[in-house]
Parts: C-alpha cells; structure tokens; sequence
C-alpha cells in the first residue's frame, strides 16, 4: 500500500499519490495519461510478442496439421487423439503427474520442519543468514544441480566407487541412476529452496504464543499443531506446492540427465517431438502440461495472491 | 522471554535437538553435491570421481586453453550482458505503471507477467522456436536467445524495482515537482537514485540467470554454444574433470554474483542516505 501523502483537500479515503498525478495536481490530460502507461510499453513488446503470442501459436498448431513435415492450417483434434493413442505416451503424462505429486509431496515433507526449526528454534539474528544459505544454491546453474548428482549417483559416481572400494559390490550397480527414484531425488533437490522459503516466510509470521495458549488450554502439542498452526499457514503450504509443482511438470533436464529410458517424463517427449519437427504434436504434448498449469492456477489463484512467494 | 519457556521442559528439549539434527542433514542435502563436484575438479584421477589419488589444478589449465570453451564464454558473457540491460530497462520502465497507475485488471496484469517465472522453461523454449523458426523465418542465433531469456529474466527485476517503488514516498517526487523540477529531473535526481539499490539488484540477479539459463537456450541458440550448452553436450559423454573443472569455475561467478547482488543494494542505499 502506498504511503499516505500530505496533499491537503485529497478525501482521506483515497491514496494520495494515485489521486494526485504528479506534474500538475488537478489536471489530467492525455500527455500525463502517456506519462503514466509510457512504461508499459516495452514490457507489452516483449511479453505480448514473446510470450503471449508463441503460447496462443501453440494453442493453433495443437490444433493444426502436419502433412509432409509442412503445417496445415487446418484445424483437427487429431494431434490429441494421436497423444492418447499411444498408450506410452499416456503412461508417460501420468508418470508425469504421478512424479511431480511424489517429489512435490517429499519436498514438502522435508522443507516443514526444517522451516519449523528456522521459524522457532533459531534466534532471529541468524534466522536470515541461514536461509540465504538454502536459498544460494537456487541462484546458481540449473544444469550444474543436476550434473553434481552424476558425480554421486552415475556408475563412476561416489557412491559406487565407495561400495567398490569397500568391497560390498564388485562391479558398479546402476541401480541409483536411470530410473524414477533418482529423477524423484534430484527433483527434491532442485526445487526444496522454493518449500523451504514459502514456508518460512508464513511460519516466520506466526505468532507462537496462540501455540502456548492452546497447550496451555490442554491441547497436546500435535492438536496445537493441527488446529492452531496448520489452517493460518495454509496460504504458504498451497504456494510451495503450486511453485514446487508447476515447473516439475515441464521438467525435461531431469529425466533426461538421471533419469534414462525408465524416467522419462512428458517434456522429453515434447523435446523429441520439436526435434523430429513433429511441431503440431508436440504442441499437443506441450498443451497438455501447460492446460493442466493453467486449470491449477486457476483453482489456487486466490491463495496465491494472498501470499508473494518473492516478497513483493 | 516466552520463547525460551518450551525450551525447558524435556520434551521441547527433545523435539529442539531432532528439528536441529533434521536441519544439519538438510544442509549437507543441499551442499554435498556442490562440495563434491568441486574436490573432484581438483582430484589428480581422470574420471572426475572417486577415488581422490592426488591434488592437481591441471584441469583448470586444460579449461582455459580450450578454444570451445573460450568461444562458449565469449557468447555466454555477450548473451548475458545483453539479456541484463534489456531486462533492466523493461523490467524498470514497467514497475511505474504496474505500481502507481490506475490500471484496469491490475492484479490480472501483475500475474501474466510474473507468469514467466513459474510455468516451465519448456514451454518459453519450444514456442519462441516456432515463432522464430515458422513465422517470422528468423535463423536461430545468440539474439534470439537473448529474446527468450528476457521473458523469463524481466519479471524477476520487475519485481524488486516494484517492490522499492511501492516503499517508497511520492510525497518526495512531488515536494520535487513543487519545487520546479520537470519529469527528467524528477527522474534523474530523486526517483533513479532512490531506485538504484533494486535496479543494481535486479541487473545482477537478470546477468546471473542469463549466465546459467539452460533450456529456453537449448532451444533457441542455434549453432552457436553458451557454457551450460557445453557443458550439457560433454555431459553426455559422461562425467571428465576438466568438465568438472568448468562446473566449478561456473559455480564460483554465479555465486560471486549473487553475494554482489545481496551486498552491494544495501551498501548503495546507505550511500543515498548519507548525501
């Protein structure tokens, strides 16, 4: 909320800086309208022609035709049906959603307590250097996260050569690598300074003494929890999840790096489409992973506006 | 003080000591992999893994005189320093209206372009291709990377610059315009200054993910190499230690960056308060 400005004969009930424009206070003419949309217009170039533009051509060539590696403007659902008729591709979208559930739930289930201890436990002079610390490796290379688990999980990775040097196997086991569980692992790796920050950040809000109120009222610690602790921290449990789960839903360096024939997910399936220039059904693909964002920003858009997840 | 009271009794005591233990595991989760990439770029071995048969920076020197990588820094750093000042100066110029103006749809607005953010890479990557590639029959290069990069890095500045602004007191722009100072000198003496702290942040946020994005480039740098595409086609091959090597020398900017970015806003910021 902007600050209350000083203008005297501004009705209280407004804002002053929105009922003042600056320049000359009381007129408002169609250069200080310019002035104060001016801004917008580099922004609606690069969003509008760049980002708003190539989804709603995604939309079209999800709907068009392929004949000869030419498209078609030729509007047909038969990319969809062609998605749904081969039935690893619809294993593959329900792994998918299956996958994120899983590494999103796990996320989760590993960020609240460590949130819980930052919030509680730890004095509040340290509290932001530690989360820094969490929330450093967000900031570097994607890629490189993901390549750092090759070092330990790969059949020349640490682990293996541990296991070989202590003489529990005799030759590397690729079991730690090339399947869901690595791809689920790595997942929980990247995305736990999401969950780990949202849910700090409502945590950190939370006024600990309702929680001593309740025990004191005789309630047992969990029942505190449940009752008092959980429903005000909701607005931040539903963001970690929609930030936790919407971009695993696009993941496609995961699967592709640890992941192997058995952990693909549907956007390497929308890469290989793209790359055989197959672009009409990997628009399909690629429609499908972004309807399914949509339909879950949608449901949650009020807990998201309630809660900025970078702290605007 | 309150807070201490559950500390005492036994069962807090417990529930203290096994949230800490749970803590510590999560900070060696989240290091140890960074931690173990790095000692492998200086392990003498040639597999970039276990076992550590002696201490060498050979692979450093292997990483500086490889011509590849030379050219991928080259385009990297070009990228990067583009994507920054587009970014910037969208990213700035939209946080004016999008706090001050009254504009219809505002928090409708505020999501679409904060949206870049959250849905997947994936799908800025291969829609920008068809723009690039089936409508406007452009060849895939560098500007075009640049392009899709600044999708997904102009939000983040747009939101530090707005956050500021929406802290910040228009009661001062307008003592200014009182005072008879026109909209370029508002601008240049008192909004820019008091803005720099969130721009300069932004700016360094904007280059650093430039530096590390990986797949909205993958799609749309053409023939030409950035490090983390490089890196991407060696990794196939499996894991060396001069990539390694690279890895860490990668680690070590962005990081340098981001402790820039969380440092030097403030420093500023003290500065402006003093003059």
């Amino acid at each position: 909320m902007a600050l209350p400005g000083s203008s005297p004969g501004v009705p209280a009930t407004q804002p002053a800086d929105v009922a003042l424009p600056l320049g000359r206070p009381g007129r408002r003419t169609w250069s200080s309208w310019l002035g104060e949309y001016a801004g917008f217009a580099p922004a609606l170039v690069l969003f509008g022609v760049f980002f708003l533009v190539p989804l709603g051509l995604i939309v079209c060539y999800s709907f068009w035709q392929t004949v000869d590696y030419n498209v078609v403007h030729h509007w047909t659902v038969d990319n969809y049906r062609y998605f749904f008729s081969v039935p690893t591709y619809v294993s593959t979208f329900w792994a998918t959603v299956w996958v994120s559930f899983a590494a999103t739930a796990l996320t989760l289930v590993i960020a609240f307590p460590f949130a819980y201890w930052l919030a509680r436990y730890v004095p509040k002079q340290y509290q932001k250097v530690l989360l820094v610390l969490v929330i450093l490796p967000f900031w570097t290379s994607y890629l490189l996260r993901v390549y750092s688990w090759l070092t330990i999980l790969g059949p020349e990775g640490a682990i293996n050569r541990f296991l070989h040097w202590s003489g529990a196997t005799s030759k590397p086991v690729s079991f730690f690598l090339y399947d869901r569980p690595a791809v689920i692992l790595v997942l929980v790796y990247l995305y736990f300074p999401f969950a780990a920050l949202t849910l700090y950040a409502s945590l950190e809000r939370f006024d600990w003494n309702q929680f001593r109120a309740a025990m004191d009222l005789g309630a047992t610690p969990g029942t505190a929890m449940w009752r008092i602790l959980l429903p005000q921290i909701r607005p931040g449990i539903t963001t970690a999840v929609i930030f936790v789960f919407i971009p695993i839903l696009g993941e496609y360096l995961t699967p592709q790096l640890v992941g192997g024939a058995k952990g693909v997910m549907i956007g390497n399936l929308i890469v290989n489409f793209f790359q055989g220039a197959q672009y009409t059904r990997g628009a399909a693909a690629a429609l499908l992973i972004a309807g399914l964002i949509v339909v879950l920003l949608a449901v949650f858009r009020r807990s998201l506006e309630v809660e900025d997840p970078y702290g605007t | 003080m309150a807070r201490d009271l559950d500390i005492v009794s036994r069962r807090g005591r417990l529930t203290r000591g096994a949230l800490s233990v749970w803590a510590v595991l999560v900070y060696v989760f989240l290091f140890a992999p960074i931690v173990l990439l790095v000692v492998f770029s200086f392990n003498a071995n040639r597999y970039g893994t276990f076992p550590i048969t002696g201490w060498t920076t050979k692979w450093y020197g292997q990483v500086f005189h490889d011509y590849q990588i030379r050219d991928a820094l080259t385009t990297t750093i070009r990228i990067a320093l583009e994507v920054t000042a587009v970014s910037t100066i969208v990213g700035t110029a939209a946080a004016f209206p999008l706090v001050r103006s009254r504009l219809p749809f505002r928090s409708g607005i505020r999501i679409a372009m904060v949206l870049p953010i959250m849905i997947p890479g994936l799908l800025i990557g291969v829609s920008l291709l068809v723009l690039f590639t089936s409508v406007f029959h452009q060849t895939l290069s560098p500007t075009t990377a640049v392009i899709g990069q600044s999708v997904y890095t102009t939000p983040f500045v747009l939101l530090l610059v707005a956050a500021r602004l929406q802290g910040f007191d228009a009661s001062l722009e307008r003592a200014a315009s009182d005072l008879g100072a026109n909209t370029f000198n508002r601008l240049r003496y008192v909004v820019l200054p008091l803005l720099a702290p969130a721009i300069l942040a932004g700016a360094l946020f904007a280059f650093t993910l430039s530096l590390d994005e990986f797949i909205i480039t993958l799609f749309l740098i053409g023939s030409h190499n950035t490090l983390p595409i490089y890196i991407y086609t060696q990794v196939k091959f499996g894991i060396t230690p001069e990539v390694n090597a690279l890895a860490s020398l990668l680690l070590a900017a962005s990081v340098t960056l981001i402790a820039a970015a969380f440092v030097l806003p403030p420093a500023i910021d003290h500065q402006v308060g003093e003059s």
